[in-house]
């Protein structure tokens, strides 16, 4: 039978889906592109699913895999209405900056 | 806390931030050498804080720097065709991090489903959205892709995210306790418990089962009553298997990665499966229905030639927001 993780190798994966997800983060808030933004939330899914399946082996716990289908799930569904979005708004404006959209704050 | 974790943070949120697309000159190269040197500088703090025995495989270390330098590339790149493909690259590497872990299952699903998928969509909208260029006209990425906004503040704030996190993960090394109940479980009990059909003929074979348990399908139960010892019941009739230690290894093989995933997925989320379903479909229903809303520009101009191909070839001066077609 494959060992569960240890506390220090549970760590390592920690700080892999951290550096991931924050990346991400940084991406979403400074690029404009509307497209890279959305690939960036995905790239938030990836540190997440990291994270998830890292706990999963640590607590040998499968409901950890069974989560990562949900977020591929909703993955799927977001980028589906997304993208339908962008391209929306594209042809709108005919560009794809997020600041072009700033007057919709209120 | 080890003082190169703070360092390596410092220069990565440096090196992040010179990598940044920006309107003026910036020194990107120096950027890339100092996200370089952050990535060794953690590096050098995970071989520290890790003894020899402890640490994973080797292949983390390698999935995880790809991962992690596809990522920075990624929201660094000026072109998003580019930036996509990066972002398969991370999830691939991801994708490798899950073998490493033994989830097999996630490893492939996320490559079919992610890089086969999604970003085949991705690429598509990219190729949808791009302004065509004017004949003659140096090849250049719009503004909006060359400028990032607010990069300082963005770099700083994730990076701040970052220390707090590995502070809370790192410092506390003793408070998180696996999960006994969940742990105890082992891969012999779930497949005896959980997956008797699969394991009977194994025990069959062995000669440890009676051969008419064998047709019984649902109707056999088998239970541990002790550490090396099963009792199987089906119908009127029940028997007592005690294990040898190369049946048990034999039984083990038996279970793989995907049984377990799916045994949680339909034992324990099974509205979860149908719910997931109902979204897909709605999500499905809400994009055709955003995909067929006629719009108008805003500014009245005519468009393009070329641009009107996106409106179907049809004059835009009576079509109103959200008529159907």
């Amino acid at each position: 039978m494959p060992d569960a993780l240890s506390n220090i190798a549970l760590n390592h994966y920690l700080l892999a889906g951290a550096l991931l997800f924050v990346i991400g983060l940084i991406g979403f808030v400074a690029r404009r592109n509307l497209i890279v933004m959305f690939l960036c939330t995905e790239m938030m899914f990836q540190g997440i699913v990291v994270t998830m399946v890292a706990f999963s082996r640590y607590h040998m716990n499968f409901d950890g895999q069974v989560f990562v289908i949900f977020v591929l799930t909703i993955a799927a569904a977001e980028a589906a209405l997304a993208l339908g979005l962008v391209v929306l708004l594209f042809r709108r404006k005919h560009t794809l900056d997020a600041e072009a959209w700033s007057t919709m704050k209120g | 806390m080890d003082i190169a974790f703070y360092i390596a943070s410092v220069l990565g949120a440096l090196g992040v931030y010179l990598m940044m697309p920006a309107a003026g000159p910036k020194p990107k190269k120096v950027g890339a050498l100092l996200a370089l040197a952050a990535g060794g500088g953690l590096l050098l703090f995970l071989l520290r804080y890790a003894e020899a025995d402890d640490r994973p495989s080797l292949y983390f270390y390698i999935f995880a720097l790809i991962a992690v330098a596809s990522a920075v590339r990624v929201i660094t790149h000026p072109r998003p065709v580019y930036s996509a493909l990066f972002f398969v690259m991370v999830v691939l590497a991801a994708s490798g991090l899950f073998l490493v872990l033994e989830a097999e299952f996630m490893a492939f699903a996320m490559i079919i489903i992610y890089a086969g998928a999604i970003l085949v969509t991705y690429l598509f909208v990219i190729m949808l959205a791009t302004l065509p260029q004017a004949e003659g006209q140096a090849e250049q990425a719009p503004e909006y892709d060359r400028v990032a906004r607010e990069p300082l503040s963005a770099v700083l704030v994730g990076f701040a995210l970052l220390a707090v996190l590995c502070h809370v993960v790192f410092d506390n090394r003793n408070e998180l306790q696996p999960n006994p109940a969940a742990a105890a479980q082992s891969k012999l009990q779930f497949a005896v418990e959980s997956i008797p059909g699969r394991i009977v003929p194994v025990l069959v074979k062995a000669e440890a089962l009676d051969a008419s348990a064998a047709a019984r399908g649902a109707g056999l139960a088998m239970t541990f009553t002790e550490p090396n010892v099963i009792e199987a019941k089906w119908g009127e009739r029940s028997e007592t298997i005690t294990l040898t230690d190369e049946l048990k290894a034999q039984l083990q093989t038996k279970v793989a990665n995907i049984d377990r995933v799916g045994w949680a997925l339909f034992d324990g989320h099974a509205l979860g499966i149908e719910l997931a379903g109902v979204i897909l479909l709605l999500s499905m229903v809400g994009a055709i229905v955003i995909g067929r809303k006629r719009v108008f520009v805003d500014d009245g101009e005519p468009l393009e030639p070329d641009l009107k191909m996106m409106h179907h070839d049809e004059p835009l001066s009576d079509v109103s927001v959200g008529e159907q077609v």
